[in-house]
């Protein structure tokens, strides 16, 4: 047992340093794409290759709905003209009600208590969810647990695309958690259906079933990216904006 | 004349009144009449009952002096006087609910002869209680024998409603169930007879070394018996009455009668001929030949501790309500025979008073189970008329149908449990306690034997609250699992004014048992010729201060804490139960279950309150409907059922059910593709594999042997004709 005990000092706190400080170690990211000035025949290749219909092109302007993207780095592997990618992961977006019911006050910063529902999702997604309870991630040193109940439950992750078969399940759970209490949807299907897409078992993401607070894109978002959702859930963070570039935000709500 | 003469006569007018009344008029009315007639007989049992526990001088009488044979003696001491205080109360329940149950078997001419059967078997247990001589009784005994067989096979008419389980292996339980079937009769018939013969060889063995044949005669002469004359007596009688009682080793009638036997008729078969054999081993084995050395005793707690053992484990694991409550009286019986073992014990060890508790307890134990288990009986024939089955796994859901009867049967399932403050916990606890208190006797091997039972009860009280918790959730709460719990309907108010006294009675004997032990010590006092009441309740509580064989300081501890509360205002010695052992421990264990109930009643109005007022004030209550964990809808099929809240025990004691699983995979396309699994199990009960079927096999094996006489040569039969003459005339020559 001194063994072990050794062994963990020599080896040190090998946790994230983020929040603290940016967390620059490899692979913590598969990155996004950032939009740019481009010639028109150029964006037309791009929304062309783009199998989610993320990238749109508008005006002779190229912008990204990021919570349409899934990674595939199409773009990024076009011939004549690519996409730059980002490596950043504080990719969460709010969406601010104001409604008191929905808004954590400061007893929450250190404690929030999470119920994870799948609501068919691939496996992807949820397995990212579960990193946060690893020693690397580590989510309980910020605070947040995992609940299995809604009764204790201050925070609602939602991931996959929400199929018929879970929505009544998924509002039934929603109602059962008291106030006041947040809902995070994680990855590309819970925001916007993704390769799913509204179909005949599925809605198309959790905002037509319940009012999401932050959306956290990709599919799935690394581990990191989550945190930076809970965190901005709790206001400890700011968010992120969900379009490159912001101002064509409006774009995203047609599609 | 004498108030207990007047009442007996009162009582045989009745039960002649009755008969007559139900063969002159309509067969329709007859339902009605045993309700009224039996009713009012048995309230006069009680009285009579009652009369012969407090009067100090037993009723006695002679009914016939036959010339050559000798009188015919009735005696009614505090021992008769309990039991048929006892008969009373089940045949008075018994008697209301029979205007409900017997109206199915009303436009049958049988509706009559059950009332015939009726107080004919009424009159029969009461001059068998009442018998203080060995041809009454066994004359009474056998009556009430064969009286019982014709009851149990009376035929029942169907329920009328058609049966729609949910899957066709319930259908086909239900099926089975519903049979017509001769076997649970015979068996009962042929097992009584045998235990009959037992007893009587018994009696008559008694009889005869003490020439007399009257009770008080032989109860003269034990003293002078032989300790052989003594073993064969106790054993012969034991083995006999304990047919009666469902004792371990010829218990396996019992199960098939219970659950055979006529709704209306169950009630006495279980609250009241239950009690007769255990009134038989009292009578003979404490009263008129009180044990010398520790051997009957001992016997007598292993018995019982299997008894209960066995008994709990097969109601735990079965899923007909009749036929749980029938395996839960083998358990009952054996935990009033553990007690009454332990008072023989105590009592060869010289140990009045600790005798004089066991007997106390025994008797408590036994009263107790005649109350509540005549309630569930009464319970069950209501729910099995009003939703057609009994099988567990069908019902559910009806306390919303039924809540009064729901309500009647909880107070019941809670008072068999053994969960205060009901009447159960009581007695059970008493046993438990009276169980430390072997600690005083010298014998190491005794004590071995003591603690090996007490574990052995401590593990069938345990079982028995898995078991009745099942029994009351399966078949009153969570969703109705068939179309006909769907459709139950409310019984009838016989049934409810039946099973509502006793579940009354329950409680009052749970809430106030110093009042009730002060009415035991009447019973068991000349059994043990000690008191346990001022042991159990010492008159400390109630006359103030001190008390001579307790420490003075220790006795005011007990003021203070409010033990002599109640002696004021109800004429009783006070509220609490006091276990006082010897000078270096003075209290084994003491408690107050009227207090119990106080407290409980405190605490939740407290919480209640606290709630209300402190907690919730000033804030929005949101009301959300339970967390179902997000289910779209809830089936009966999703839901738990009997089988599978009992499974555990059944998988724990694998080793003692021994099941048979027959696995069918029919239907099946490939080696790894099963579309269906049919799986079987079949149980033998563990009496039945290890008597009843190597008893049956030797007889079989006899009966074929003899056979072989049998070739059909008329030449051969004149020879065994010649031979027979041959072998009697050498006889007549020789003797």
């Amino acid at each position: 047992m001194i063994q072990w005990v050794n062994r963990g000092i020599r080896t040190g706190i090998k946790t994230t340093v983020y929040p603290t400080s940016p967390e620059n170690a490899a692979g913590v990211t598969p990155g996004l794409p950032r939009g740019g000035g481009h010639r028109p025949e150029e964006i037309q290749a791009l929304v062309g290759c783009c199998p989610t219909g993320a990238i749109i092109g508008q005006d002779n302007q190229l912008s990204i709905d990021y919570r349409r993207c899934v990674h595939c780095y199409r773009c990024n592997r076009q011939p004549s003209e690519t996409l730059l990618w980002s490596q950043d992961y504080e990719w969460a977006g709010a969406n601010e009600t104001g409604d008191p019911r929905r808004t954590f006050g400061k007893e929450f910063n250190r404690s929030a208590h999470i119920l994870v529902v799948d609501a068919g999702d691939c496996g992807a997604c949820l397995n990212e969810v579960k990193q946060l309870n690893n020693p690397y991630y580590n989510m309980h040193r910020l605070g947040f647990f995992f609940t299995p109940t809604p009764r204790h439950a201050d925070i609602l992750v939602v991931v996959g695309p929400v199929t018929d078969h879970m929505r009544v399940a998924l509002q039934k759970t929603y109602e059962a958690m008291p106030h006041p209490k947040k809902v995070v949807a994680v990855g590309a299907c819970a925001l916007s259906g993704s390769v799913f897409g509204p179909s005949f078992v599925s809605e198309a993401g959790v905002t037509k079933i319940l009012p999401v607070d932050v959306e956290v894109p990709g599919q799935p978002p690394p581990p990191l990216a989550i945190l930076h959702g809970l965190l901005v859930a709790v206001g400890r963070r700011s968010p992120a904006v969900l379009f490159s570039p912001a101002t064509t935000r409006q774009l995203g709500k047609n599609c | 004349m004498s108030p207990s003469t007047i009442l007996l006569v009162l009582f045989v007018l009745l039960c002649v009144g009755g008969v007559i009344l139900s063969c002159v008029q309509a067969a329709e009315r007859t339902p009605n009449i045993i309700a009224w007639v039996s009713g009012i007989a048995a309230v006069i049992v009680i009285s009579l009952g009652a009369v012969s526990i407090v009067n100090p001088v037993p009723f006695s009488a002679v009914l016939w002096n036959i010339p050559s044979v000798g009188p015919i003696l009735l005696r009614a001491d505090p021992l008769s006087g309990l039991f048929l205080l006892l008969t009373g109360l089940v045949f008075l329940a018994a008697s209301i609910f029979a205007a409900n149950a017997l109206l199915s078997l009303v436009g049958h001419s049988n509706a009559r002869v059950y009332a015939v059967f009726h107080f004919a078997l009424f009159i029969s247990i009461v001059w068998l209680l009442i018998a203080s001589d060995v041809y009454s009784f066994l004359i009474a005994w056998e009556l009430m024998s064969i009286l019982c067989y014709l009851l149990v096979s009376f035929p029942r008419s169907l329920p009328n409603r058609t049966l729609q389980p949910i899957d066709a292996k319930l259908l086909r339980t239900s099926e089975h169930q519903e049979e017509p079937n001769a076997k649970p009769g015979y068996l009962l018939l042929a097992t009584g007879e045998v235990g009959a013969l037992a007893a009587a060889v018994g009696l008559l063995l008694l009889a005869v070394g003490g020439g007399s044949l009257d009770f008080a005669g032989l109860k003269a002469a034990a003293p002078s018996l032989s300790e052989s004359v003594r073993w064969s007596v106790f054993l012969l009688t034991f083995f006999g009455f304990g047919v009666k009682a469902g004792l371990v080793p010829v218990n396996f009638w019992l199960p098939y009668a219970y659950t055979a036997a006529p709704a209306a008729f169950v009630p006495v078969l279980a609250g009241a001929t239950l009690n007769l054999g255990l009134y038989g081993i009292f009578r003979v084995n404490a009263d008129l030949l009180p044990a010398t050395s520790a051997g009957p005793g001992i016997v007598a707690l292993v018995i019982g501790t299997l008894s209960a053992l066995v008994g709990i484990l097969y109601a735990t694991t079965d899923n007909d309500l009749k036929t749980l409550l029938a395996h839960s009286s083998i358990e009952n019986a054996g935990v009033i025979t553990v007690s009454l073992g332990a008072g023989l014990i105590f009592a060869a060890a010289e140990k009045p008073v600790l005798t004089a508790i066991a007997f106390l307890v025994a008797l408590y134990h036994l009263t107790n189970h005649s109350l509540y288990k005549t309630l569930l009986f009464v319970g069950a024939g209501t729910i099995e008329r009003s939703t057609g089955t009994r099988s567990l796994d069908l019902l559910g859901g009806l306390i919303r149908r039924m809540p009064w009867t729901a309500s009647a049967f909880l107070a019941g399932t809670l008072s068999i449990a053994a969960l205060p403050p009901f009447n159960g916990f009581v007695s059970e606890w008493l046993t438990l306690q009276t169980f430390l208190r072997s600690a005083e006797l010298s014998s190491v091997g005794t004590k071995i034997v003591f603690a090996l039972c007490g574990a052995g009860l401590a593990l069938t009280a345990a079982l028995a609250v898995t078991c009745f918790v099942k029994m009351f959730a399966m078949g009153f709460l969570g969703v109705s699992r068939s179309d006909q719990a769907e459709e139950a309907v409310e019984s009838g108010s016989t049934a409810l004014v039946a099973m509502g006294f006793l579940a009354v009675l329950c409680l009052l004997l749970g809430v106030f048992p110093t009042y009730a032990i002060g009415l035991l010590d009447r019973v068991a006092k000349p059994l043990s010729h000690a008191s346990a009441a001022s042991a159990l309740v010492p008159p400390f509580f109630a006359r103030s201060p001190g008390h001579t064989e307790l420490p003075g300081a220790f006795a005011s501890e007990f003021h203070d804490l409010g033990a002599q509360i109640g002696q004021s205002i109800l004429p009783g010695p006070g509220l609490v139960i006091l276990h006082r052992g010897g000078a270096a421990n003075p209290v084994v264990f003491a408690g107050a279950p009227t207090y119990l109930i106080v407290i409980l009643a405190a605490l939740v109005i407290v919480t209640f309150l606290v709630v209300r007022l402190a907690l919730a004030k000033g804030r929005s209550i949101r009301r959300q409907p339970c967390w179902d964990g997000g289910i779209l809808r809830l089936l009966p099929e999703m839901t738990y059922t009997a089988t599978g809240f009992s499974n555990p025990v059944r998988v724990i004691f694998q080793a003692i059910f021994r099941p048979t699983i027959r696995e069918n995979t029919r239907q099946t396309v490939a080696e790894h593709f099963r579309t269906a699994i049919n799986r079987e199990r079949e149980e033998v009960h563990i009496v039945e594999r290890f008597v009843l079927n190597p008893f049956r096999e030797l007889a079989f094996r006899f009966a074929r042997l003899v056979a072989r006489m049998h070739q059909g040569r008329i030449n051969a039969y004149t020879g065994y004709v010649l031979l027979a003459l041959l072998c009697a005339l050498l006889l007549g020559l020789f003797l």
